[in-house]
């Protein structure tokens, strides 16, 4: 096997920041990166949600995993990493707030430094950098119970 | 009446088009058919037709009133999307339920090009709240659906808990005219 063949086979990752946390996603799942898009927002009861930008006449909602990665709402981006995810049997893009600029790398997954986080698919060694690799779906429902328990808390309080 | 489409703006200009009424509660902006309103008033307009409800069952829902022979439960938008603080002015009587609409106040009326569908991402009380999405001036605004302010299960725990008051309500105001 060519050495061109050999590197189509090792499969790619875009490495991103939410907030100070360095995370990646497999690179089909993510679709752009668009800069400073208008934002709109509207009530709903929908964690994570915190609004929805029109994107080449599709409405694509923003969510931020802050809460589950961060423990805390991401700080403001200008970035917003659009992914595909899978939600009702069917694919929906979303945006992800990200701080910086993306990067794309090559590697190989290795298994993930932490077992006991399902949200995390596995892990790259980014020169001896280690970076999780981001189950998106878990992530989001990771984050959302997160962000619940925060606003009962916050409401149980007041 | 315009159907919910997928999820992007169809390129062609043969969309149907729906008038609607654009209204604000607090910092919002959302859109209504305009064929689901039967009439706008001022809150200051309703004076003595308002009547409270003796058991509220909700916090949107604390009052009735009358008007032209029919009583609508008022809810408050406010209470209904779950927002913190609002100053309504404006009630909107709408055609197909007792209900009337507490707003803020009405910014325009539009022509509706495009209903695109809520994405799946949204799970909570808004699928019930919208029938949508629209853009109108390059913003994005939520669709109402009218029959969203006040569910089946909600009237009739409304009703149980206050019986007959849409009623005893229209007959009171009819004594008082006699």
């Amino acid at each position: 096997m060519s050495a061109p063949e050999m590197d189509s086979l090792v499969p790619s990752f875009v490495v991103f920041h939410v907030g100070t946390r360095r995370v990646a996603l497999p690179q089909e799942c993510v679709a752009e990166l668009i800069a400073s898009p208008m934002l709109f927002s509207f009530p709903h009861t929908t964690p994570l949600i915190t609004g929805v930008a029109l994107r080449r006449g599709r409405i694509v909602p923003v969510l931020d995993l802050g809460p589950g990665l961060l423990g805390a709402p991401s700080p403001t981006a200008r970035f917003f990493l659009v992914a595909d995810r899978r939600i009702a049997n069917t694919s929906e893009r979303c945006a992800i707030p990200v701080q910086g600029e993306c990067e794309l790398v090559a590697g190989i997954m290795l298994p993930p430094l932490r077992v006991e986080d399902d949200s995390i698919s596995g892990c790259l060694d980014i020169n001896g950098d280690l970076v999780d690799v981001l189950d998106l779906e878990r992530t989001i429902a990771n984050s959302a119970r997160i962000k619940a328990d925060a606003v009962s808390r916050a409401e149980a309080i007041s | 009446m315009t159907q919910a489409n997928s999820s992007s703006l169809m390129p062609s200009d043969n969309r149907p088009r729906e008038q609607v009424a654009v209204f604000s509660i607090a910092a919002f902006s959302f859109a209504i058919s305009a064929a689901s309103v039967q009439e706008i008033r001022s809150t200051d307009s309703l004076g003595g037709s308002v009547v409270d409800l003796d058991r509220p069952v909700s916090r949107k829902v604390r009052h009735i009133v009358e008007r032209d022979a029919r009583t609508y439960y008022v809810v408050s938008g406010c209470e209904h999307f779950h927002l913190r603080t609002s100053r309504p002015a404006t009630v909107l009587f709408l055609r197909n339920a007792p209900v009337a609409v507490l707003v803020d106040r009405i910014e325009e009326m539009a022509e509706m090009r495009v209903l695109l569908a809520l994405p799946q991402s949204f799970r909570g009380e808004e699928r019930t709240w919208y029938r949508g999405l629209t853009v109108l001036d390059r913003k994005v605004l939520p669709v109402v659906n009218p029959n969203g302010f006040l569910s089946e299960s909600e009237m009739h725990r409304l009703e149980e808990q206050n019986p007959g008051v849409l009623q005893i309500a229209v007959a009171g105001h009819e004594r008082g005219r006699a």
